[in-house]
């Protein structure tokens, strides 16, 4: 189920939220963890047995690592065995017919694929479970002994399917005491309307463009650039917007999420992008391969072969295509780069430092969006005239002219100078009374308009889901 | 205090409009059919073991949550307002206005597909008229967008192009050129279609270039008492006024009889019953009828005209019928090509194939 239809909106919710808060407090988490079941199956029935079997491998495996602690290799046995699991399902999923491929490929044979729907949010509640017991392993916390509370947290519909990924250690003590409050309704009633908006009207909107470049029968440079910089900003309002809907809505049901983007596009070197994009997916990384593999506190041979490695699994987590893979390598080779050669210099410049940036992250996802290898160097190659293309066409105007306003509204809307100018004028005493009343009835106004286009189109992908 | 009110109002106004619509929309009868869209809506789909296990259940709600929602339409037009007067949008689901009018974007031109359009015209005429003594003629019709898109900044057809190219393809007939006896102001507003009391002109431009004589016939007006919301007012979402829709009559043309092959009934030209139905562009010889013969007891000649058309054809083709004594009208969307041998024998005949150019450039339909 995605949160931006109408059933979720007009039946799951309001069904959930209405059971949640009628239950005392010792049922709480046991109404999230069937809501969370519900909405899961909702999209794959079958699915649901996969994600038991990962829920209850990290319940058993946690209690046993925290078991053995005095016994390490009895509780790195248990470690191994808990990643052998989630991993595996992981693999079998997600990884299986690209590795047999390549398998193929490399030595002639023709083994079967094996044609494996991925489920939905595997990716991530793969890493959360992961965590969960690595942290446990390593004694950062105690295990937990209340299975539903375990799997409350590992299928908390909030963030299921799309993240953030969310630390069993961050939300360990809000699983047994958490506070429910009107401001934090209301806040969190406030982000979702607006990651619901970020998806709904900007997202989407753009994806039509994206669409009808995919669809076009003859492109120019001019197409190729509305497309590309379409897609940055898509993807962006895509998965932020997401991420803005879940941190809402964990935090109506009492739980604060750590935050997943922090204005990624006004970042002035690609270092400091990835600390601003997809934030709990880096942090992960961070935490739980390089520092482990020993971080930049070895030879700088062993710390390039670190960025790689993290950069390679970056990718292959995105997807199981040489594309993703690429696209991981094509961020560690910049980031390199910025910390041996150009890093400082870079950060001199006023504007270079940001067309840089923005040049790079649109190639990014140009590779990120490919269909093949040769179809993003392709593309990458059109966006810079190579290709015979003409300079621009019909359509391309058309387009552009046609989405000036969103690509307006989009831009201004990936900077913080919106919430910046709210966040001014409702400092001083007339601006808070005004904005008492103003904020809720724009937000009345943008699930009004959510919902008409939500109604006029069925038009509604959610690119994440894929990991 | 401020941020108190704010948090109040807030979960207050949100949710009461969750509350509100998704009870309303629980309580709601299901109904039927979208009229602006001309559509069935989709209806509660049946929860049994398969259909959930296999998903049907849950995409089949979610089809059905969306098409029932409370003010339907009214969500649809706050959309389209949205997309053209907040973004600044060009176009709503592909739809436009422009100077008052609604026209659906038509572009590229689709040279395969106008290829594969005078492929059936090929075979239609090797295998039916070759040999015979029967005249072919040709013509395209513009729609809308030749008269609106170019001048308004929208991406227009090349219609030089696409009949260059179907006539190149089609040296079989004699072309006929459609495109000077047109105006925008022929077409309805809210609608893909042409005005049939704006097509007088068309009608003798056709029927002089095959060398028909058409009386001097006295048409009368009607106009259908309902309004007329066109397929493209349902598109647009946007507050449009109707169309009314007119048709001529005529002593003759009340005489003649139209033979339905589908139904094998006889009937009128005029379809009154369907100018009240859901489309009342279908009056016109009852709208989408894959083979029909139109038969004028009061002809001065003894000529015959085998139309191969779209629904343009329906309105036009009665205006045609007074210089003939037999008008056939044959839709290969839904009579395959290959059939029309069953129905149709050629002799000495005029043939016209009359084709809207959105047709053309999408002429998958045409088997």
């Amino acid at each position: 189920m995605l949160f931006s239809s109408i059933p979720f909106l007009y039946t799951f919710l309001p069904c959930v939220l209405i059971l949640y808060f009628l239950v005392p407090g010792w049922l709480k988490n046991t109404v999230l963890l069937l809501s969370s079941l519900f909405f899961y199956a909702w999209g794959e029935p079958r699915f649901v047995v996969f994600m038991v079997i990962a829920i209850v491998q990290g319940y058993v495996f946690g209690l046993l690592a925290e078991k053995f602690r005095d016994r390490p290799k009895r509780a790195k046995l248990c470690l191994w065995a808990s990643a052998v699991v989630s991993l595996g399902l992981l693999g079998y999923c997600k990884y299986a017919d690209f590795f047999i491929s390549g398998f193929n490929t490399l030595t002639g044979l023709s083994l079967p694929l094996l044609h494996v729907a991925l489920p939905i949010g595997i990716s991530f509640y793969t890493f959360q479970i992961l965590s969960y017991v690595i942290d446990v392993y390593r004694g950062d916390v105690t295990a937990q002994r209340n299975l539903i509370d375990l799997a409350a947290y590992v299928a908390m519909f909030p963030q299921l399917i799309a993240g953030p990924i969310v630390r069993y250690a961050d939300i360990a003590p809000q699983l047994k005491h958490r506070t429910h409050t009107l401001a934090d309704a209301a806040y969190g009633a406030r982000r979702f309307i607006l990651g619901l908006s970020k998806k709904v009207l900007l997202a989407n909107v753009l994806y039509e463009l994206i669409s009808a470049y995919k669809s076009a029968a003859n492109v120019s440079v001019l197409f190729v650039w509305l497309y590309a910089a379409a897609y940055v900003l898509h993807l962006y309002f895509d998965f932020s917007g997401y991420s803005d809907m879940a941190i809402g809505l964990g935090r109506i049901f009492g739980f604060h999420f750590i935050e997943n983007f922090n204005y990624p596009y006004i970042s002035a070197s690609v270092t400091e992008f990835w600390r601003r994009w997809h934030m709990s997916l880096g942090s992960w990384f961070r935490d739980y391969v390089y520092i482990p593999l020993g971080g930049n506190r070895v030879s700088k041979a062993k710390w390039f072969r670190n960025i790689f490695i993290v950069w390679l699994l970056t990718g292959l987590w995105h997807g199981a295509a040489w594309t993703f893979i690429l696209w991981g390598l094509f961020f560690a080779v910049f980031l390199t780069a910025e910390k041996l050669w150009y890093g400082e210099a870079l950060a001199q410049t006023r504007f270079l430092k940001h067309l840089y940036v923005l040049l790079l992250i649109a190639v990014s996802f140009v590779i990120f969006d490919a269909a093949s290898v040769s179809d993003a160097f392709r593309t990458i190659g059109s966006l810079f005239g190579l290709g015979g293309l003409p300079r621009s066409d019909v359509l391309a105007r058309y387009y552009f002219d046609s989405y000036s306003g969103v690509f307006l509204v989009a831009i201004v809307g990936a900077t913080p100078l919106p919430a910046k100018i709210v966040r001014q004028f409702s400092e001083d005493g007339p601006g808070k009374k005004i904005m008492s009343v103003v904020e809720p009835v724009v937000l009345l106004a943008l699930l009004a308009v959510v919902t008409a286009y939500l109604v006029d189109g069925s038009f509604n992908p959610f690119l994440y889901f894929r990991f | 205090m401020f941020e108190k009110w704010k948090s109040i109002l807030t979960v207050g106004l949100l949710s009461a409009f969750v509350l509100g619509f998704g009870i309303w929309a629980a309580v709601k009868p299901a109904d039927a059919l979208s009229t602006s869209e001309r559509r069935p809506l989709a209806q509660m789909p049946e929860l049994s073991a398969s259909s959930y296990l296999s998903g049907k259940f849950m995409s089949g709600y979610e089809d059905y949550a969306t098409d029932q929602f409370p003010l339907r339409e009214q969500f649809r037009t706050l959309k389209a307002l949205m997309g053209l007067y907040v973004f600044g949008q060009k176009d709503n689901n592909g739809v436009y206005l422009a100077d008052g009018s609604a026209a659906k974007l038509e572009y590229p031109l689709n040279e395969d597909s106008v290829a594969h359009a005078a492929d059936r015209f090929r075979y239609l005429y090797e295998t039916l008229m070759a040999g015979t003594n029967a005249k072919v003629y040709l013509s395209v019709i513009p729609d809308k967008n030749y008269f609106l898109a170019e001048a308004n900044g929208y991406p227009a057809l090349d219609y030089q192009a696409l009949t260059d190219a179907l006539r190149k393809q089609t040296e079989f007939a004699a072309y006929i050129d459609l495109f000077g006896t047109l105006t925008a102001d022929d077409y309805y507003r809210t609608d893909s279609h042409w005005r049939q009391e704006n097509l007088l002109t068309t009608a003798d431009t056709l029927a002089a270039a095959m060398g028909a004589a058409l009386p001097d016939s006295r048409y009368t007006e009607w106009t259908l008492d309902r309004p007329y919301y066109g397929v493209y007012y349902g598109y647009a979402a946007l507050p449009m006024e109707p169309d009314r829709l007119t048709y001529l009559t005529s002593d003759l043309l009340d005489a003649c009889t139209v033979y339905n092959y589908e139904t094998g009934k006889t009937g009128p030209i005029y379809d009154l019953a369907k100018g009240a139905g859901k489309d009342p562009y279908e009056l016109f010889l009852s709208g989408s009828v894959s083979l029909l013969t139109i038969e004028n007891p009061n002809a001065d000649t003894d000529r015959e005209l085998v139309i191969f058309r779209d629904s343009f054809g329906s309105s036009l083709a009665p205006l045609l019928v007074p210089g003939y004594a037999k008008v056939t009208l044959a839709d290969i969307r839904y009579l395959p090509s290959s059939q029309m041998g069953k129905y149709l024998t050629f002799t000495d005949q005029d043939v016209l194939f009359l084709y809207s150019a959105p047709v053309l450039n999408n002429s998958e339909t045409l088997k």
